[in-house]
């Protein structure tokens, strides 16, 4: 009578892989059935299973529940019996074919056609976000809120959004083809690269459970990565850029969890064996003639990674990467990312005239990496007044107290040489 | 195994309780693992939940009080140990006990 241990994460996976496969059968417009149904079979799991112990094969236990569940309410409910009954025949299939999901590979079909799914163009992409950290990765808007910085009301007012529009579409997931994965498969990058950033994005006390959406997002890149409809170089390079970000993730904090800049990082606890798959991973995505902004972006981590030290680091290429990505994603924080490389590799005042006579955004201007890094280059060059006044203005639209220390420590007057290179994902703040 | 038997008598608040995400089941299901682990000797039987049920009188059979209550009995399990403390300690650290609204009644077992 042991209750032998699950995998990491079994609930929340199992939760996506189910909401995944009954969705297939039943159709999205049935979406939030299925989800009541798959968390009540995860409820009777958790009751049973600590009493009994272990099925034999809990997955497929999960299903048997769930699927019943399903089945008992949409038949409860619906008063169009008929219409229904033809539903089940036609898509649900009947019990005894269940298992038939559990053939290798066909569980990774479910979920990445769920993906697909979440990113519908018709739905606003800070909906297809909240979708896809719900259904795919089993995350409840509580969690879902915490990890985004974002109201409870307001997630479910984002996730509300995407489920009215699912139960519209009345889709059933397996019908999609192949001209809709094509035509879809830009956005699922870019959720996934949203997912990512929301997680590296993390500081001190939250970076434990935002990590978590780093995870997350490397676990879906790599679905998409072995699947026919994801074997692109972008999905690639994206899933190359994910890994050489996330081994240098456990450098960027110290042992108080304060950030530190890229330049004070102990290269030492750069995760070498995870450089290498994001490696392996660029080397692959450089196939063919494509080169899309998560080359660049992938190309940039990589150098950072090669580097034996922040002051032999080949600031020429990345550079030169800074300047493929402002072509291919023109932003004004590429431009700005360029002006920090330039500075390092032909020194401050390069640096800043990049940016002379450059009029920032309102989203740029008004947050504090502009003004930070203004005041960290007029600092080099001994533009005393000048540094202070961008100096105050970044101190005080700092976003989080840990931010905001590593500002003063770095932006103080006097202070000899150094540069301002904060770590970061490059569009992180691009999206106001 | 130590010798006495202790009858354990769940209870919970009836109505709503906030559902747990996939992510809390996981850390409950760790949690029961843990609680298991340790007191392997002294649970004797698992027990179960509770379903719904009558109440038989000389007058014949009700639907019971049960179904009135605030508190409901929700299930039990038995223990073994050497000493009442000893059962309630057991108690005390399972995860059933900690969620709020519930408690577990510990009665001693007479055996002829």
């Amino acid at each position: 009578m042991s209750t032998p241990k699950l995998v990491e994460h079994f609930f929340r996976h199992e939760y996506a892989r189910l909401v995944a496969t009954l969705s297939r059968r039943v159709g999205v417009q049935y979406i939030e059935d299925v989800e009541d149904a798959v968390q009540s079979a995860l409820m009777t799991a958790l009751e049973t299973w600590t009493i009994a112990g272990l099925p034999d094969n809990p997955p497929a236990w999960l299903f048997r529940v769930a699927h019943n569940n399903l089945m008992g309410e949409l038949r409860r409910r619906t008063g169009r019996r008929r219409i229904l009954e033809q539903n089940v025949k036609e898509h649900i299939g009947t019990l005894e074919n269940g298992p038939e999901i559990f053939l290798a590979g066909e569980v990774e079909d479910d979920l990445l056609r769920m993906l697909f799914v979440c990113c519908d163009e018709a739905i606003p992409v800070e909906s297809q976000l909240v979708l896809a950290l719900k259904t795919l990765c089993g995350f409840e808007i509580r969690e879902i809120a915490l990890r985004l910085f974002a109201s409870e009301a307001n997630v479910y007012k984002r996730l509300g959004r995407a489920r009215s529009r699912l139960r519209k579409l009345r889709l059933y997931p397996g019908k999609l083809t192949g001209k809709h994965y094509s035509s879809r498969l830009p956005v699922v990058h870019k959720i996934l690269y949203l997912v990512f950033t929301e997680g590296y994005l993390s500081s001190q006390s939250e970076m434990a459970i935002r990590r978590e959406l780093c995870d997350e997002a490397i676990r879906l890149a790599t679905i998409l990565a072995e699947h026919p409809a994801g074997q692109t170089p972008e999905t690639f390079a994206l899933l190359a850029l994910m890994h050489l970000h996330a081994a240098r993730m456990t450098a960027r904090q110290d042992s108080s969890g304060a950030l530190l800049l890229l330049e004070e990082q102990e290269r030492a606890l750069w995760d070498q064996q995870r450089i290498q798959v994001g490696l392996e991973w660029l080397a692959k995505s450089a196939k063919g003639d494509g080169f899309s902004r998560y080359h660049a972006e992938a190309g940039i981590a990589a150098e950072h990674c090669l580097a034996p030290s922040f002051r032999e680091t080949r600031w020429n290429k990345v550079v030169e990467c800074y300047a493929l990505l402002e072509r291919i994603a023109p932003s004004a924080i590429h431009k700005l990312n360029r002006a920090v490389a330039v500075a390092e590799w032909q020194g401050p005042a390069e640096g800043l005239a990049i940016l002379k006579g450059f009029e920032p955004p309102t989203w740029l201007a008004g947050s504090y990496l502009w003004a930070a890094v203004l005041a960290d280059l007029h600092r080099r060059c001994g533009n005393v007044h000048t540094a202070n006044r961008y100096r105050d203005v970044a101190c005080k639209l700092a976003p989080t107290p840990a931010v905001k220390e590593l500002l003063q420590r770095r932006l103080q007057i006097g202070l000899p040489g150094g540069s301002l290179n904060l770590d970061k994902l490059e569009s992180g703040v691009n999206r106001g | 195994m130590p010798k006495q038997k202790y009858l354990c008598i769940q209870r919970s608040q009836s109505g709503k309780s906030e559902k747990p995400s996939p992510a809390q089941m996981e850390e409950m299901y760790a949690k029961f693992h843990a609680w298991k682990e340790k007191f392997q000797k002294n649970i004797v039987d698992m027990g179960g939940k509770l379903g719904s049920g009558k109440v038989v009188t000389s007058e014949g059979a009700t639907d019971g009080p049960f179904v009135e209550a605030k508190e409901v009995v929700g299930g039990f399990m038995i223990v073994s140990a050497e000493s009442l403390e000893e059962a309630m300690e057991v108690v005390r650290e399972s995860p059933g006990v900690v969620m709020p609204g519930s408690s577990v009644e510990v009665r001693e077992i007479h055996t002829p």
